[in-house]
């Protein structure tokens, strides 16, 4: 049996990387703990591969032809993806990946639902990847990445219960599927609270923000479900907020259990209210 | 809701889908804009919208507002540096209209 060995969830956002002196220096140092934190979570925990969920920003497919969840099936993915580089001003990265875990978990859930894909060569990553790998400083750590690019805002998107229930799955093709001794971390990467491109571009629900993660580290994912819908998140900002449903499918992955939040700030200058978690693992 | 515009027939979302993708096409966009509109298979009032920088009208047909941004960017530069940069200003002010002046004193931007 393989083991999931870390859960984490941590926002990203262009300004974290591109304009990050924007921010008052409290606000700063918060981000800059909370990213050293999933560095060292992911160093400590031994991960030998990281699956990395994010939503895909309409960076890979046409909207007319658009996947709910692709497994990024590559032995190495490079970012960021040309265009964005001047936006995001990241250095150049090369991050090992997983070919045999990535088709292993792809072939065990393509099934479960939501429509799936795997893509054997280069996708393109944004900050959904770009942002992590650079504040938490993942290419030092050697863990291997499986990126699992997802649909959070073209209609129609699996909603919360469809991506638990996709992280039931997932979490089941881990323990189940992998190699005996594999350790497995999981990275949701989205959120919280935005507007990219609507009327609330500059807007952020702090509000909305600190109830989800008050809502998180009591751990009812029975009441998270009910009250966090994808309808709830869309108020909260559409078509942004609602990529904290790739937190929702790492909280299927690993079942009901608190966690801890690693800091929040709303910085209007980066357009996105930002926070991160570790879930407590027995 | 800012998706409830949306439509994923509409050509603009794939031209500015091929924009991103295709740095030859982006930079004809950038010195010919009216003959890649011309040559892309648009509708007329969508030719109309992206020259006239009329982004509410671009949403109002269904430009994804993730695309309506980065077509901000295309047009206004993407190595903003700032929340409030020229693209997303530029965007704000459209989709407000009568609104934006209001909006952003409230914001004290």
């Amino acid at each position: 049996m393989a083991e999931i060995c870390l859960a984490l969830a941590a926002s990203h956002t262009p300004g974290l990387t591109g304009w990050f002196d924007k921010a008052p220096e409290p606000e700063r140092r918060v981000v800059t703990e909370a990213y050293d934190a999933v560095h060292d979570a992911v160093v400590d925990s031994g991960a030998d591969v990281l699956l990395v969920v994010g939503n895909d920003h309409v960076a890979n497919a046409r909207v007319s032809d658009y996947a709910d969840f692709t497994f990024g099936l590559a032995a190495e993915h490079r970012g960021p993806d040309e265009w964005f580089k001047p936006w995001l001003r990241v250095d150049d990265y090369t991050l090992p990946g997983d070919p045999g875990v990535a088709a292993g978990l792809f072939e065990a859930v393509r099934d479960s639902g939501p429509g799936l894909r795997a893509e054997p060569g280069d996708l393109r990553f944004d900050d959904n990847l770009s942002v992590p790998t650079a504040m938490a400083r993942l290419v030092e750590t050697g863990v291997r990445v499986v990126p699992v690019l997802q649909n959070c805002t073209v209609p129609p998107v699996p909603d919360e219960r469809a991506c638990y229930a996709f992280g039931e799955a997932l979490g089941e093709a881990i323990r189940t599927r992998l190699p005996d001794g594999l350790r497995v971390g999981l990275l949701g990467s989205g959120g919280l609270s935005h507007e990219p491109g609507g009327p609330r571009y500059l807007d952020i629900d702090e509000k909305f923000d600190r109830w989800w993660l008050d809502l998180l580290q009591e751990g009812d994912h029975e009441r998270i479900l009910t009250e966090a819908t994808f309808d709830r998140m869309e108020q909260a900002g559409s078509g942004g907020t609602a990529e904290l449903l790739s937190w929702v499918v790492v909280m299927g992955a690993i079942g009901p259990r608190p966690c801890t939040s690693l800091g929040y700030v709303a910085v209007d200058q980066w357009r996105c209210g930002v926070g991160a978690v570790q879930w407590h693992l027995p | 809701m800012a998706l409830d515009h949306f439509d994923p027939q509409l050509r603009t979302n794939d031209l500015v889908q091929e924009l991103k993708w295709d740095r030859e096409l982006r930079a004809r966009f950038e010195t010919s804009e009216a003959e890649v509109l011309a040559a892309y298979p648009l509708t007329e009032e969508e030719r109309t919208a992206i020259a006239a920088r009329d982004f509410r009208r671009l949403y109002d047909l269904g430009l994804h507002p993730y695309l309506l941004s980065q077509l901000a960017r295309l047009i206004y530069g993407t190595g903003e540096k700032a929340g409030t940069s020229e693209a997303a200003t530029a965007l704000i002010r459209s989709l407000l209209g009568d609104e934006y002046e209001t909006y952003m004193a409230a914001r004290g931007d």
